[in-house]
């Protein structure tokens, strides 16, 4: 008996029932997992890898629906039970973690009240005994002094440690499976090798079987015994981790690892990302074509510093010096950075969240002022001087990571494009429709897209349109702040390629902020890390990937999860 | 969290000699109490005299600040029309009002509340629909005539109520209360439904909306994924996340009812003090305007007060120190 599964999935389908019709999310997956065992599902987005976790734990919410298809826990039917009895396995048998440990966590109650509720789901406990299994489980996930933590809000905790939370709330009855989605997704790598070495401990130590639903490969290998790859709502292929990562049989699995840009030669064309290649519309000719500068010190950043704080009103000042209030806390996001960029370099601008990155990134771009220091390109300062300092070129343009959010969603994406450069001169407007759809062949976009809205591409289009919108200022330096990383490998692909090619054509300087060692890897000559608004190292990405020197950079690599090569 | 509390005093200090300023020159711009204070046929002498005593002859500043000072010591003058100290007249009208809003906006609340977050919780079922449907309607039909109708069918056609008056009252603390007696409950009944339809409609839309929202945060999926029972998930996670904007329409509510329930306190007659201050612009009795407008001011700082202490304890994060 004791080579039963678990866990027997059979031609599961769940289908959501839109007005737009019907979406087969799972389209007959089937699988099984023993005991104590680890499966990795891995897929896209919107490959149904989620839709099937919340389908085994009958959390399939209209206008979804299990259609047919058989799980069964131990030999026991979970489709179409009731739920009253699937309530009574959901916690106790089978448990789930989620993404973003920000939002599963309520910010209202103490974490002890939270395991509390969840505890009292499935059995009757007293006050105390509740409080004492609540210390007992925040301990066995190595959440340090658990006796006063347990008073704590979420928000008091740090995003790993809410994480931590999460899965000791999962543990609490020790369930013989344990769903997690995308759990270490929205945490800084450091945190996740962590969580991902605990994960693996706990496993072992509780017999737990797991599964772990995750868009990256190399997660998935230091965790998994097998794996499932996705896509479209179904399983394309299967089998031990290290054969489908090594010796993958099926194409969609191939491409997928051979987009990722940690096993491409850096600098060169990803494969799976090819694009149409239409160059660029030529530049406008500048009123004063400045003379050419000190090539070498094309971009300098100098001594740069930015603080934030709340501005106190009226009242709050008097408070203050009356001693009634305490002065708002204040964050130094870039303390004294000082970078050179040559002209045509890429810069990669690497650091964990709240290292200062994307501040230092929008200091250069000329979106915030400095505290102090100065930002020059060229020579020619990129803010006014004064009181009120302003952004006063347009040689250096930003591309954000959510295009969704940096794009007008009431105007079509040839007005956004077209935009800018109307404003600037840069294009008069009888040709700005034949600019626009220029550029839009450029990064690959059919020109009629022009008449479209937001809302109407998908996530990797947004990006290009934003990207044409950037580069129709025809800058000199362009500042990537996370381009892609809200991006599906594939698609992320994509875009490194587009980049790669229009910073050739174009001669771009780029400063490409990004979390992701990586793609900044791929994509920069030169790397500085950050750690706390300072720069920790840099140097030329190949010196500082094989001999870093600094100890954050150190541990910063080794957080990595690597893929097992063949 | 001593510092907070003192910066919002000293807000609503600010308010509060705005407020004072706008309304002494606001009252001050509608008319000349004396055309209404004396008849025409009174001689010169004495029209100069009743205006010399009031102190109406004096520039526009110097009363404010005489005001001003008065007001510091308690005193908002005498009514024109009652010939009684403002404050007494004022204060013997408002438990009246006081028990009709309280009456209205906690029944709003104890039944919109609930009846919202099941329409949200439910949407597609039918209770949900009709709930929605009737709350559409209280939004929309004007409280005058929803008034006239209640008074139709359940005091003249069913004889079931009474059609106006505040009925008996007994003494609490030294103030006439009628939500003591079988007799004052059955005169409150229909004002107070009356005046909580409105708000009934606005809690049960608010709560359904923030249900809905909730319902489908990872908050809740996790709640379920840990085997939480429905009625737990709703009772101890989304009465909690929905709850800030409540309590904000809640208090904005019960002020704003508090002070401006003249519609409804004319058709029942309820003595309150809505009543009061209609009869008082009619006769442009100005100090008792001033009073009542200073009171109104008051009473909103001092509900919105209450209601940021509320979130405070609603939502940990907005605690001063809890932060890392």
């Amino acid at each position: 008996m004791s080579e039963a599964p678990l866990l027997q999935v059979s031609d599961l389908t769940t289908h959501f029932h839109t007005r737009a019709g019907v979406v087969k999310a799972v389209d007959g997956v089937s699988f099984a997992l023993k005991r104590g065992e680890v499966m990795g599902l891995v897929g896209e987005s919107g490959s149904g890898k989620s839709i099937t976790g919340f389908s085994i734990i009958g959390l399939i919410d209209p206008p979804g629906r299990v259609e047919s298809g058989s799980v069964q826990l131990e030999g026991r039917e979970l489709v179409g039970l009731g739920p009253a009895e699937l309530r009574k396995i959901r916690g106790k048998q089978i448990s789930m973690v989620f993404q973003d440990p920000m939002m599963t966590l309520n910010p209202m109650l103490t974490i002890g009240a939270q395991i509390r509720l969840a505890l009292e789901a499935h059995e009757k406990v007293s006050g105390s005994e509740a409080r004492r299994r609540a210390v007992a489980a925040l301990a066995q996930v190595r959440i340090p002094d658990a006796e006063s933590k347990v008073d704590f809000y979420p928000h008091q905790f740090s995003g790993g440690m809410r994480q931590r939370v999460a899965i000791a709330i999962a543990l609490l009855h020790r369930p013989k499976l344990i769903i997690c989605d995308e759990p270490t997704t929205a945490l800084d790598v450091s945190v996740q090798a962590e969580i991902l070495a605990e994960m693996k401990e706990l496993v072992a130590e509780l017999g737990t079987a797991l599964i772990w639903i995750s868009h990256d490969l190399a997660v998935v290998a230091e965790l998994a015994d097998h794996v499932c790859v996705m896509r479209y709502g179904k399983i394309v292929e299967t089998g031990r981790t290290l054969d489908v990562l090594t010796r993958p049989r099926h194409p969609y699995t191939q491409a997928l690892l051979d987009a990722l840009p940690s096993r491409a030669e850096p600098g060169t064309l990803l494969a799976g990302g090819a694009g149409a290649e239409v160059a660029p519309p030529p530049r406008a000719a500048r009123k004063a074509e400045p003379a050419p500068g000190d090539a070498a010190h094309y971009v300098r950043i100098e001594h740069v510093a930015k603080r934030f704080a709340q501005t106190p009103g009226l009242l709050r000042k008097l408070g203050q010096r009356l001693g009634l209030a305490k002065a708002p806390a204040a964050v130094q996001a870039v303390d004294d950075v000082t970078l050179v960029l040559r002209r045509g370099e890429a810069l990669g601008l690497v650091g964990e969240s709240g290292s200062g990155k994307s501040t230092l990134g929008r200091v250069a771009a000329g979106i915030y002022a400095p505290d102090s220091g100065l930002v020059r390109i060229d020579d020619a300062p990129v803010m006014s001087a004064g009181r009120e300092p302003h952004k006063i070129t347009t040689r250096v343009q930003t591309i954000f990571q959510d295009p969704f959010a940096s794009l007008n969603p009431r105007m079509t994406v040839g007005d956004s494009i077209a935009e800018g450069p109307l404003a600037h001169g840069l294009v008069g407007r009888a040709e700005a429709k034949d600019y626009v759809r220029q550029w839009l062949a450029a990064v690959g976009l059919d020109p009629a897209f022009a008449s479209r809205y937001p809302h109407q591409f998908s996530g990797g289009q947004r990006q290009r349109v934003a990207i044409a919108r950037a580069l129709a200022m025809q800058p000199d330096v362009v500042v990537c702040d996370e381009p892609v990383a809200s991006l599906d490998v594939s698609i992320q692909a994509q875009i490194i390629n587009l980049l790669i090619r229009l910073r050739q054509e174009l001669g771009l300087t780029l400063i490409f902020i990004s979390h992701d060692l990586s793609v900044v890897r791929h994509l920069c000559d030169r790397v500085a890390i950050m750690y706390r608004g300072k720069i920790v190292e840099s140097g030329p990405s190949a010196e500082i990937y094989e001999r870093p020197q600094h100890d954050y950079t150190k541990r910063l690599l080794a957080a990595v999860p690597v893929l097992p090569v063949a | 969290m001593l510092g907070h509390v003192a910066i919002r005093l000293l807000q609503a200090l600010v308010v509060m000699l705005v407020m004072s300023m706008l309304v002494f020159v606001g009252v001050y711009a509608i008319g000349n109490p004396i055309d209404v204070l004396i008849g025409p046929d009174v001689s010169q002498e004495l029209r100069l005299q009743t205006i010399a005593r009031y102190g109406l002859d004096r520039p526009l500043w110097e009363q404010y600040f005489t005001f001003l000072g008065r007001v510091l010591h308690g005193d908002f003058g005498r009514s024109f029309v009652f010939g009684m100290p403002v404050m007494e007249l004022i204060l013997s009208r408002l438990p009246a009002t006081l028990e009709l809003t309280l009456a209205a906006v906690f029944g709003a609340a104890l039944i919109g509340i609930p009846a919202g977050i099941y329409a949200g919780y439910r949407p597609d079922s039918v209770a949900a629909k009709l709930i929605m449907t009737v709350s559409i309607l209280g939004f929309s039909v004007p409280t005058f005539w929803i008034g006239l109708v209640l008074i139709m069918a359940f005091a003249v056609e069913l004889q079931w109520l009474p059609a106006g008056g505040r009925g008996e009252t007994v003494s609490l603390f030294g103030v006439q209360w009628s939500f003591l007696t079988a007799n004052g409950l059955s005169h409150l009944l229909l004002p107070a439904l009356n005046l909580a339809l409105f708000k009934l409609a606005l809690m049960t839309r608010l709560a359904r909306a923030g249900t809905r929202e909730t319902m489908l945060t990872d908050t809740v999926k996790f709640a379920r994924a840990a085997g939480l029972s429905e009625w737990t998930v709703l009772r101890r996670h989304v009465l909690r996340l929905i709850a800030i904007p409540l309590v904000t329409v809640f208090g904005l509510e019960f002020a704003s009812t508090l002070a401006f329930a003249v519609v409804t306190e004319t058709i029942f007659s309820w003595p309150g003090i809505g009543k009061l201050i209609i009869d008082s612009i009619q006769s442009l009795d100005r100090p008792v305007m001033v009073a009542y407008l200073m009171l109104v001011a008051f009473v909103f700082i001092t509900i919105n007060f209450l209601v940021d202490l509320a979130y405070v304890g609603l939502d940990p994060r907005l605690r001063k120190g809890g932060a890392r």
